[in-house]
C-alpha cells in the first residue's frame, strides 16, 4: 500500500515537473506570433540568404546598405543613403548618419569595413558570399560616413549585391558564426531557444517606430497546422502554406515568389544537341493542363527570371502547346539522321516543389505521345546536384533535369551567367554570341543593361531553345485579420516586421 | 546483482562504441554536406573551402581518428547548422522526448492494466468486446492521421486545446494522447491474454474457493503474476518512444530528439547525428537495465548471475 502511494506521488511529480515550463510569449495588443515552416538553423547574419534565417533576421535585426525594390528590382537606400561609381572598379557609399547598433555602438565606415572583412575572411562559412561569385572586395573608409568599396573586376551591380551584406556590430566575433546577432534593425534579439525566437522592438532605431512591440517566432512543418494556428488566433501570420490550405480569401494571399521552375536540357548529348528536338520538347507539353497541378495562379514562364527583375523580357512569349508541330519537328530531325529514338533520362529531385513528381510524370507521358522515349529517375538532392553542376557525370547520356531557380535580388546577373555562359556552373552549351552578349550585359548599366539581358533571354529562348521554362511559382501566405500586411516577391527571404501594421 | 550490472554495463559500452563507429561511417556514405549546407549556386571554390574548414577534405580514416581523439576529450563536435556544440543540441532535445515518453508509457500502461484485467475477468462480455475493439483501433490507427484529426477537432472546431507547441499543461494533452494510443492498444491485448491464462490457474481457483473477493483475485493475485510479459512489451514500446516519437514531434512542433535526429540525417549534420545516437543509445541501455531489475522485483525467482 505504501509502495502504491509512493508511485502515485512520483507520477504526480513527473507530471508537474513536465508541465511547469514557461508559457509562450503570446497575446498583448502589439505582440504577434509568426509561425514558420522550419526552425531557423542559426541566426548568423552571413546566412541571411537562407530562407529559415533570413525570414527572422533580414530587415528586423540586421539591415544591409541597400535593399531591392520588389517592384522593379532596383537597389534602394537603407543604411547607405546614396552611392556613386568613382571608377570602373570602385563604388563610393555615403552612410546614414545617427544610426546605432543595438549594443549602442555607432554605425559608421569602420563598421562597414568590419562587416565586409568578416564576411570575406574565410574563418567560417558565409553563405551570403555565394551571391558575390568570384568578386573580391576591398573596403576603404574615406571618412566617418563615407566608404569606398573596390572590386578586382568592374562590378556595375555592386549596390544590388550589397543588399545581402547584413551590417553587424563591430563587437561581433569575426572568427566564428554567431547565434546572437547585433545589427541596426528595428528589432533586437530577446531569446533564441529550440522552441522560439523572440524579438523586441529596439527603442534606439533610426527609422520610424514600428507598430509591433514583440514578435515571437515558432515553427511547424505541417502546412495545415500552420494555417490552423492563424485561424485559431495562436499565431497571426504564416508564410508559405500549401495551396489546399489557402481556403479563406479574407486571410490567404497569393504572391509571385521569385521562383521559376524549368527543365534544363543537356544540349551536349544527342539527340538533344539538335535545336528541332529541343523545340519539340517545349511544344509537346499541355501547359494549361500542367498549371492546374501547381495552382491556377502560377504564371507561365518564358525565361528564368520573374517580372520585376532587371533584364526580364516582357515581349518573350512562352512556347505554346502544339503536339502536331512537335511531332513534325521530330520527324524532320529523324530524317536528317538525328537519333530521336534514343532513351532520354528525365531526372527529378524528390521534394523540389509541391507536385513536382506528378508534373514530371505528366510531362513524360506527353513527350512519349509525340515520339520521345523518356525514362524518369527521381534522385535526392546530393545525387541530383551532380547533374546540375559542372563537372557533369561522364556517362550521363542524354538527360533533362528538373530545376527551380530563385532570383529575388533584382538583377538577371544572378541568373544568366550561371545558366547560359559557357563557363557557367549549370550551362550545358557554349554559344560564342551568347557569351559575348553576357560579357556586355554584365558591364552595362541602366537601360543598356536591361536591354542586353533581354536580348540574351530572347536568344536562348527563340534561337537556341536551350531549356524548357515552366512556371513562375506562386506562394500562399495566411495573414491574421488583425494585421495589415501583404506578401510580395521578397517574402520568401524576409518578413520585415516594421512593415506590418495593426488594423485599428 | 552488482556483478551482473557491471558485466551488463561493460557489454553496453562495447555496443555503444561499435554503434558510434558504424554511425560515423554510415553518415559519411550519405555524401558531401557542402551540397546541402551551401546555396546551390555556391562556387566550387566555396565548396572546397567549406570542406577544408570542417575537415571533410581529409581521407576518411584521418577523419575517423580525429573523431576518436575528440571523443577521448569528450568533444562531440559542432553542429554545422546550429553553430554550437552538437552534444548540447542533443542534450537539450532529449529531456523533451523523455518526459513525453515517460508520461505516455506510464498512462498507457496504467490504463491498459485496468482495461485488460477487467476484459479478461469476463471474456466475451460486452466490455471485453468493446475493449478489444478500442485496443485494436488504438494499435492500428496511424499517428499522423490521429494527430491531424485531433487538432482539427479539439483545437480548430471546439477550441478546447492549443494546436501544438509547448508551454502550458494543455499543450501536453494531445501529444500524450496520440503517443499513448498504440502502446495502450498493444498492452491491453497483452494484459488480457496473460490475465485470461492467470485467471484459470489453480491458485486463482483456490482463492475463489476460499472466498477471496473478486477484485482482490484479479488485481492482487492474477495481475502480479501476469506482469512479466507486460513488462517485456512495455519495455520494447518505451524503447521505441525514447528513441524519439518523430511523427508526434513533427506534427505538434515538439522539440524532441526524434525529429532532431531525422533532420540531422537529412541535412548531413554528422556531429548531431552521432551525438543523438549516443544519447539515445545510453538511454536505452539504462532502460534495459531498469527492466531487468524490475523483473527481479516482480518475480523473486529471477536472479541474475555474472557467469
Amino acid at each position: 500500500m505504501r509502495n502504491k502511494g509512493a508511485l502515485s506521488k512520483i507520477a504526480l511529480a513527473v507530471l508537474l515537473a513536465s508541465t511547469a515550463s514557461p508559457a509562450l510569449a503570446q497575446g498583448g495588443a502589439n505582440n504577434i506570433t509568426i509561425v514558420l515552416p522550419e526552425q531557423p538553423s542559426n541566426l548568423e547574419p552571413c546566412g541571411s540568404i537562407l530562407t529559415d534565417v533570413g525570414q527572422v533576421l533580414s530587415q528586423n535585426i540586421t539591415e544591409p546598405l541597400t535593399v531591392i525594390d520588389p517592384k522593379d528590382g532596383t537597389p534602394q537606400p537603407k543604411l547607405a543613403t546614396k552611392w556613386e561609381r568613382v571608377n570602373d572598379t570602385t563604388w563610393r557609399f555615403h552612410l546614414r548618419d545617427g544610426v546605432k547598433f543595438q549594443d549602442g555602438k555607432e554605425f559608421n565606415a569602420e563598421a562597414v569595413a568590419f562587416t565586409l572583412k568578416r564576411m570575406t575572411g574565410g574563418a567560417f562559412t558565409c553563405n551570403n558570399l555565394a551571391k558575390f561569385g568570384s568578386a573580391k572586395l576591398s573596403v576603404t573608409p574615406v571618412d566617418k560616413l563615407t566608404v569606398d568599396i573596390k572590386t578586382e573586376k568592374p562590378e556595375p551591380i555592386l549596390p544590388a549585391l550589397l543588399s545581402v551584406a547584413m551590417m553587424v556590430s563591430p563587437a561581433t566575433p569575426a572568427d566564428k558564426a554567431v547565434n546572437d546577432p547585433v545589427g541596426t534593425g528595428p528589432y533586437k534579439l530577446n531569446t533564441f531557444t529550440p522552441q522560439t525566437v523572440v524579438l523586441d522592438r529596439f527603442d534606439g532605431y533610426w527609422g520610424k517606430t514600428p507598430d509591433i512591440a514583440k514578435a515571437t517566432y515558432v515553427w511547424r512543418g505541417e502546412s495545415s497546422l500552420r494555417a490552423a494556428m492563424v485561424q485559431t488566433g495562436e499565431a497571426q501570420l504564416t508564410p508559405t502554406i500549401a495551396i489546399q490550405d489557402a481556403t479563406n480569401p479574407k486571410t490567404d494571399f497569393s504572391y509571385l515568389n521569385s521562383e521559376t521552375t524549368a527543365i534544363r536540357i543537356d544540349t551536349e548529348q544527342p539527340p538533344l544537341n539538335d535545336v528541332r528536338v529541343r523545340k519539340a520538347l517545349n511544344l509537346a507539353i499541355d501547359w494549361q493542363g500542367m498549371a492546374e497541378l501547381f495552382g491556377t495562379d502560377v504564371l507561365r514562364a518564358s525565361q528564368m527570371v520573374v517580372p520585376g527583375i532587371n533584364g526580364h523580357n516582357p515581349d518573350l512569349k512562352p512556347w505554346g502547346y502544339d503536339p502536331d508541330q512537335a511531332a513534325k519537328l521530330l520527324a524532320e530531325a529523324k530524317a536528317d539522321g538525328v537519333p530521336v529514338g534514343t532513351t532520354i533520362k528525365l531526372i527529378g529531385r524528390n521534394g523540389i516543389y509541391p507536385n513536382g513528381n506528378e508534373g514530371l510524370e505528366a510531362m513524360m507521358t506527353m513527350w512519349e505521345a509525340v515520339g520521345f522515349d523518356i525514362d524518369l529517375t527521381m534522385l535526392d538532392v546530393a545525387d541530383w546536384t551532380r547533374y546540375l553542376q559542372k563537372p557533369f557525370p561522364q556517362e550521363r547520356g542524354p538527360n533533362l533535369l528538373q530545376i527551380m531557380h530563385d532570383n529575388n535580388k533584382g538583377d538577371a546577373a544572378f541568373t544568366v551567367p550561371i545558366f547560359y555562359h559557357s563557363s557557367g556552373q549549370y550551362a550545358t552549351f557554349s554559344d560564342p554570341k551568347v557569351d559575348t552578349l553576357i560579357g556586355e550585359a554584365l558591364n552595362a548599366t541602366d537601360t543598356g543593361r536591361t536591354k542586353a539581358f533581354q536580348e540574351i533571354f530572347s536568344e536562348v529562348h527563340d534561337r537556341i531553345a536551350v531549356d524548357i521554362p515552366m512556371f513562375h511559382m506562386i506562394g500562399y501566405t495566411r495573414v491574421g485579420e488583425s494585421l495589415d500586411w501583404r506578401p510580395n516577391l521578397t517574402t520568401n527571404s524576409e518578413i520585415p516586421l516594421a512593415e506590418i501594421r495593426l488594423k485599428k | 546483482m552488482f556483478g551482473y550490472l557491471g558485466k551488463r554495463a561493460l557489454h553496453s559500452v562495447v555496443s555503444v562504441l561499435g554503434l558510434l563507429v558504424l554511425v560515423f561511417f554510415l553518415t559519411r556514405l550519405t555524401g558531401d554536406p557542402s551540397y546541402l549546407f551551401l546555396p546551390l549556386d555556391a562556387t566550387p571554390q566555396a565548396r572546397e573551402a567549406f570542406s577544408a574548414l570542417h575537415g571533410f577534405d581529409q581521407p576518411l580514416y584521418i577523419q575517423f581518428f580525429n573523431y576518436l581523439g575528440d571523443l577521448l576529450h569528450l568533444d562531440f563536435g559542432e553542429s554545422l547548422r546550429q553553430n554550437r556544440s552538437a552534444m548540447e543540441v542533443a542534450l537539450e532535445a532529449f529531456p523533451q522526448t523523455l518526459k513525453l515518453a515517460v508520461m505516455a508509457i506510464f498512462l498507457a500502461g496504467a490504463l491498459a492494466l485496468v482495461v485488460g484485467s477487467l476484459a479478461a475477468a469476463k471474456p466475451g462480455s460486452l466490455f471485453d468486446r468493446f475493449a478489444s475493439l478500442v485496443s485494436l483501433a488504438g494499435a492500428s490507427a496511424p499517428d499522423f492521421w490521429v494527430a491531424i484529426v485531433g487538432i482539427l477537432v479539439f483545437a480548430v472546431s471546439l477550441d478546447l486545446l492549443p494546436t501544438s507547441g509547448t508551454g502550458s499543461a494543455a499543450h501536453w494533452i494531445m501529444p500524450i494522447g496520440v503517443l499513448m494510443l498504440r502502446p495502450f492498444g498493444l498492452l491491453v491485448q497483452v494484459v488480457r491474454g496473460t490475465m485470461i491464462g492467470a485467471l484459470s490457474s489453480p491458485y486463482v481457483k483456490t482463492a475463489r474457493a476460499k472466498g477471496v473477493r473478486r477484485q482482490k483475485i484479479i488485481f492482487s493475485h492474477a495481475l502480479r503474476n501476469s506482469l512479466l510479459p507486460v513488462i517485456t512489451v512495455a519495455g520494447d514500446l518505451a524503447t521505441s518512444l525514447v528513441n524519439g516519437a518523430v511523427v508526434v514531434e513533427s506534427v505538434f512542433g515538439w522539440p524532441g530528439i526524434g525529429k532532431l535526429m531525422i533532420d540531422a540525417i537529412i541535412q548531413r549534420d554528422f556531429a548531431v547525428v552521432q551525438s543523438t545516437v549516443l544519447v539515445t543509445a545510453c538511454a536505452i541501455f539504462i532502460l534495459n537495465i531498469a527492466i531487468d531489475i524490475l523483473y527481479a522485483v516482480l518475480d523473486p525467482r529471477i536472479r541474475y548471475q555474472t557467469s
